[in-house]
């Protein structure tokens, strides 16, 4: 699989995309050239060679900030869909197997799940549990669930009702070695085309949250909330937004062709996937952050 | 002819439709003697894929009887299914070649399935999908090819192989030939008349007499979900007893009557001309 998704060119620069970020993810609080947190008297100062990328409100180093923001910013797109992973994916396939009572209760528990607003819903469970990136995060993993269990869902449906499955079932197997044998290898592809997706989705919602104040307390440094602090002095650098808006932007692109490029290379399983996008109630104010 | 591998008496099987029931079969019955082969005709809906499949425990029987082996299956549960089918007393050939096999799966991991899931050990398996593989006549080479780089006629052998892996008593061939083009459709034939010798009892379902009448010992007639004749197969070719028997046998096609046709088509166009 991934030497096909590496064929195809969008899929090598949606992984070149991603393994910087995540490489910035891992060493960038490391390399950050000064503190990010570090307060100077050169406020709102222009791009220079101190200061690759200017300072903020309060004189701090814009570079520094975004480098040591990254961490947390992955981690939380991380965390959403390996949430989504377990609480959808897997109840997906298993819906089709554990019976008529699981299936109904686990549909039902879905169709709840579409219904809430996303965005307000992580706000308010944050307020319930506490400010904080994994307590956010947690929240917007459930409420991504429903596309993973209705992806892995169909898949498994396909495949149930297909002949060599039935021949698997004449010859005595269990639902263990089916799902194993038959089913897994056709449900990845689709999944993980929405997973790719659904990390895209998971950057932007980080960074609306971080950009609206919420799960981080001030002082630490983010992409959306740096991206607010700028937004707040446009007047003053007209040009500041630009790069937490760039570093946001190709990250959640290189997911969307990431997804794109497993599409093309698992071939029809995960096609129909790309036209039915996540619901996501909170879709346009999050996209003027 | 003594020992029957499978007995059916007075099979009901309804199904559940929205607004009332639907009858696939009544009172159906059907015996199959070690070695035997029966042919199983009938139009689409007479209730002959329903048949297989109740006999294959895929379908739960209202009422009747079903006995395989010597051994009563039809209170069986679903436990006791999966210890009967891990015998691999009875196989099924499905329809489609290129469906029943897994398109992500190499040909030696679908044959040997069966016997992996019987617990046989993955060696042993192997040599025994060699053993199959020459039976049904085809390269060992092909064992680490996936169904898709297949011809048809090789993915059909490669599903009857499958289905004689486990040694079965009775094997259902579901339309096994409807598949594939007359070229193919005349080797796989023969190849299953050869398989025939070897011992093991055959159902074979179709919609086409044509296809089942050289073969069969006998010809079971399912016509809206009742067995209408069951005899042996020259007496329902020959003097079909039931008024659908008699219409099958007349249209089934020959190049005789296709000539017929043709010169009555000729003769009317030369008096229009």
């Amino acid at each position: 699989m991934l030497r096909r998704v590496l064929g195809l060119g969008a899929g090598r620069v949606a992984l070149g995309v991603l393994l910087t970020v995540v490489l910035l993810a891992i060493f960038g609080p490391l390399v950050a050239p000064q503190d990010p947190l570090a307060t100077s008297t050169d406020l709102l100062a222009a791009p220079s060679a101190h200061h690759w990328l200017g300072t903020d409100y309060l004189g701090r180093d814009v570079l520094s900030r975004l480098l040591a923001g990254s961490r947390l910013s992955v981690l939380g797109a991380v965390e959403v869909v390996a949430m989504a992973l377990v609480v959808g994916a897997v109840p997906g396939v298993l819906s089709v197997y554990l019976g008529r009572a699981f299936e109904w209760v686990t549909l039902r528990l879905v169709d709840t799940l579409i219904a809430l607003p996303f965005l307000v819903f992580a706000v308010a469970v944050t307020a319930l549990l506490g400010n904080g990136i994994p307590q956010a995060m947690f929240v917007v993993g459930l409420l991504v669930s429903p596309l993973f269990y209705r992806v892995a869902r169909a898949a498994t449906l396909a495949v149930a009702r297909s002949p060599y499955v039935e021949a698997a079932v004449i010859a005595g197997a269990s639902v263990a070695w089916i799902v194993r044998k038959h089913v897994w290898g056709k449900v990845l592809p689709p999944i993980a085309v929405a997973l790719a997706q659904t990390t895209g989705v998971g950057f932007v919602v980080v960074a609306s949250l971080t950009f609206l104040g919420i799960g981080v307390r001030p002082p630490a440094p983010t992409w959306g909330g740096v991206l607010a602090a700028d937004l707040g002095f446009l007047s003053y650098q007209p040009y500041a937004p630009l790069a937490p808006i760039v570093l946001i932007m190709a990250t959640v692109w290189a997911c969307n062709l990431l997804a794109d490029a497993l599409r093309d290379a698992s071939g029809v399983a995960g096609r129909a996937l790309v036209l039915r996008r996540p619901r996501f109630s909170g879709g346009s104010r999050v996209k003027e952050a | 002819m003594s020992e029957k591998v499978l007995d059916v008496s007075g099979l009901d099987v309804h199904y559940r439709r929205r607004g009332g029931r639907l009858h696939a079969l009544r009172s159906a019955s059907l015996s199959v003697a070690a070695g035997e082969t029966v042919g199983v005709i009938g139009e689409t809906g007479s209730g002959k894929s329903t048949l297989a499949r109740t006999v294959l425990g895929l379908v739960r029987p209202t009422a009747g009887r079903i006995t395989i082996a010597g051994q009563e299956v039809t209170g069986f549960s679903g436990r006791q299914w999966k210890a009967l089918r891990r015998q691999g007393i009875v196989q099924y050939v499905f329809q489609d070649p290129l469906r029943s096999l897994d398109p992500d799966l190499t040909v030696a991991s679908s044959l040997v399935e069966p016997l992996l899931i019987q617990g046989i050990r993955a060696a042993d398996a192997r040599t025994r999908a060699l053993a199959v593989l020459d039976r049904v006549g085809l390269d060992p080479e092909l064992l680490d090819r996936l169904p898709g780089e297949l011809s048809g006629g090789q993915r059909q052998r490669i599903v009857v192989a499958r289905a004689l892996i486990t040694d079965p008593r009775l094997v259902i061939l579901d339309e096994p030939v409807s598949a594939l083009d007359s070229a193919n459709r005349v080797r796989a034939l023969e190849f299953l008349r050869q398989l025939r010798l070897g011992g093991t009892a055959l159902v074979f379902i179709s919609h086409d007499l044509g296809s089942v009448a050289g073969i069969a010992d006998r010809i079971a007639v399912l016509y809206q979900g009742e067995v209408v004749e069951d005899r042996p197969a020259r007496d329902v070719v020959v003097n079909p007893s039931h008024e659908y028997s008699r219409l099958l046998v007349r249209s089934a096609p020959t190049l005789a009557s296709a000539a017929r046709h043709r010169a009555a088509l000729n003769g009317k166009a030369v008096t229009t001309v």
